[in-house]
C-alpha cells in the first residue's frame, strides 16, 4: 500500500516537473497582436476576387472609351458640332460611357460591400490591439521590433502611396503579405494593417462617391445622346473610375524598406529606454 | 570732556567704517569670481571636457548643466567618435548619482539625444486616451527630437544606422498613428 502511494507521489511530482520545464523552455513570445484573424484574412481575399471581376469587366471597355477619346481628339472634333463624322464618334463614345456607367452600377455595390467589410474589421483590430491594448511606449517597442528586425533580404514592405498597380493585385499583394509575414514578425504587422486601413478608408469614399456621381452622370449622359456631346464630367468619371480600379501615376516612394544592417554590437547604454 | 578725547573714540568709528566698507567690496568681488569660475570655454578632447565639466559640477555650478551639456554636444560634433555615445552615458549616470540632475532627467536627455526611441512617444496610459487627442502635437515634439538625434547620433557618435532608424520609426509612427487614431475616433461615434 504505502509503495503504492510513494509510486503516485512521485507520478504527480514528475508530472508537475515535465510542466514547469516545459513553460520554461517554452518561447518567450509577449504579448500576441491579432491584427490579422482570419476573418479579416477572409475579407481582404474576397476583396480582391471582387475587384477582379470587376476589372475584367471593365477594362475592355475602358479601353475602347480610350481609343474613342484618342480618335475624337486627333480628329480635331472638339467644338466641330455640324461635322457628321464628329457628332457619330462623339455618339459612340456617349454609348460607350454608358455601357461603361452601367457596368459600375451593376458591380460597385459588391466592391463598396467588400471595402467596407474589410475596412471595418481592420479598423476593430486597430483600435482594439494598437489603439487600447498599446501604450504610447509598448507601440513604439513594436514598431521598432519591425525595423530591426527586417533584414534586407526579406520582401520590403509595400506601403501607402505605392500607385500604379490594379486594385485586385494590391489585395493580392496585402493578402500576401499578410499571410507571409503571419508566422514571422508580428510587429511589421502593425504597419502593414495601418496602410491597408487607410487605403480600404480612402477607396471607400472614392466609391461612395463615384457612385453618387454615377447616377447624376448617367441621366445627362442619356440626355446628351441625343446630341452627341462630350462633357468635361464624362472625363472626370471615367478618370475616377481608372484610380480606383487601376491606380493612379506612379511617383511616390515606399515609406518603409529594409534598414542598413549595423555591422558591430552597438552600445547599450544603462540609461537607455 | 576735551576734544582730543573724543578724538579717540571717532578714529576707532572711522576704523571699523573702512573696515566694513572693505569687506563689503571684498565681498562683492568673491561674488564675481564664483560666477566667472563657473563659466567654462570647452575646446579640447571630450573626455577632457567631461572632466572640466564635472569639476565645476562638483563645486557649486549645478545651474549650468544645460549649458555645459549644449557645449559638451558641441565639442562631440568637433570629435566625432563612435564612442561618445558612451562617454555621454557614464556622464549623465555619474551626474545622476551625484545628484546634480534626476535619473529621469539623466535617462530623458540621454535618449533624446542617443536612442533610436523618442522620448516624445512615451506613456502609460493606452494610446486611443493619451496620444490621440494631441498627435499633432506629439508628433512635432518627435520631429524635433529627430533634429536632436541627427545632433547626437550622426554628427557626435558617427551611428548612421541608428539615426535611420529612428528616422524610418518616426515615418512608421505618423502612419500607425494616423490609422490607429482614426480607428478609435471611429470608435467614439
Amino acid at each position: 500500500m504505502k509503495s503504492k502511494s510513494k509510486l503516485i507521489i512521485v507520478c504527480i511530482a514528475g508530472c508537475i516537473a515535465t510542466l514547469i520545464t516545459t513553460s520554461a523552455l517554452a518561447k518567450p513570445t509577449g504579448p500576441v497582436m491579432r491584427l490579422f484573424p482570419t476573418t479579416v484574412l477572409e475579407d481582404i481575399r474576397e476583396t480582391s476576387e471582387v475587384a477582379e471581376e470587376m476589372e475584367n469587366n471593365i477594362q475592355d471597355v475602358i479601353t475602347r472609351l480610350d481609343l474613342q477619346q484618342q480618335l475624337f481628339n486627333e480628329s480635331q472634333c472638339a467644338g466641330a458640332d455640324e461635322d457628321p463624322g464628329c457628332e457619330r464618334i462623339a455618339k459612340q463614345l456617349g454609348a460607350t460611357y454608358l455601357e461603361m456607367l452601367n457596368i459600375m452600377t451593376t458591380r460597385l455595390p459588391d466592391m463598396e460591400r467588400a471595402v467596407t467589410n474589410t475596412r471595418n474589421s481592420l479598423e476593430k483590430r486597430l483600435r482594439v490591439e494598437l489603439g487600447q491594448k498599446s501604450t504610447p511606449t509598448s507601440l513604439q517597442n513594436i514598431l521598432l521590433g519591425s525595423v530591426s528586425k527586417i533584414t534586407a533580404e526579406d520582401d520590403p514592405i509595400v506601403l501607402r502611396g505605392r500607385s500604379g498597380i490594379r486594385l485586385s493585385d494590391r489585395f493580392k499583394q496585402y493578402y500576401k503579405l499578410v499571410a507571409t509575414r503571419q508566422n514571422g514578425a508580428n510587429q511589421s504587422l502593425a504597419v502593414i494593417a495601418s496602410d491597408i486601413y487607410l487605403d480600404m478608408d480612402e477607396a471607400s469614399r472614392l466609391i461612395a462617391a463615384t457612385q453618387e456621381e454615377i447616377s447624376r452622370a448617367t441621366l445627362m449622359e442619356q440626355l446628351n445622346q441625343s446630341f452627341g456631346q462630350i462633357t468635361p464630367e464624362m472625363t472626370e468619371v471615367v478618370n475616377g473610375v481608372k484610380s480606383i480600379l487601376f491606380g493612379e501615376a506612379p511617383g511616390e516612394t515606399p515609406i518603409a524598406s529594409a534598414p542598413l544592417l549595423a555591422d558591430e554590437t552597438p552600445f547599450v547604454s544603462p540609461l537607455e529606454i | 570732556m576735551t576734544f582730543n578725547n573724543l578724538q579717540k573714540p571717532l578714529k576707532a568709528v572711522s576704523l571699523a567704517i573702512i573696515v566694513l566698507a572693505t569687506s563689503v567690496l571684498l565681498a562683492a568681488c568673491t561674488t564675481t569670481q564664483t560666477a566667472y569660475t563657473c563659466s567654462v570655454s570647452l575646446k579640447s578632447s571630450l573626455a577632457s571636457s567631461i572632466r572640466a565639466v564635472e569639476s565645476k559640477l562638483s563645486n557649486g555650478c549645478e545651474y549650468s548643466f544645460d549649458n555645459y551639456f549644449a557645449q559638451l554636444l558641441d565639442v562631440a560634433a568637433n570629435n566625432p567618435d563612435p564612442d561618445n555615445k558612451r562617454q555621454f552615458s557614464d556622464f549623465l549616470v555619474r551626474v545622476s548619482d551625484q545628484g546634480v540632475i534626476s535619473k529621469r532627467q539623466a535617462k530623458s536627455t540621454y535618449n533624446r539625444y542617443f536612442n533610436v526611441k523618442f522620448v516624445s512617444l512615451t506613456g502609460d496610459y493606452n494610446t486611443c486616451s493619451q496620444t490621440c487627442p494631441v498627435r499633432s502635437r506629439v508628433l512635432a515634439e518627435m520631429q524635433s527630437e529627430l533634429l536632436d538625434k541627427e545632433l547626437g547620433l550622426v554628427r557626435a557618435s558617427e551611428d548612421n544606422t541608428s539615426y535611420y532608424r529612428a528616422d524610418l520609426l518616426l515615418k512608421e509612427a505618423q502612419l500607425v498613428l494616423e490609422a490607429t487614431c482614426r480607428a478609435c475616433e471611429a470608435g467614439n461615434l
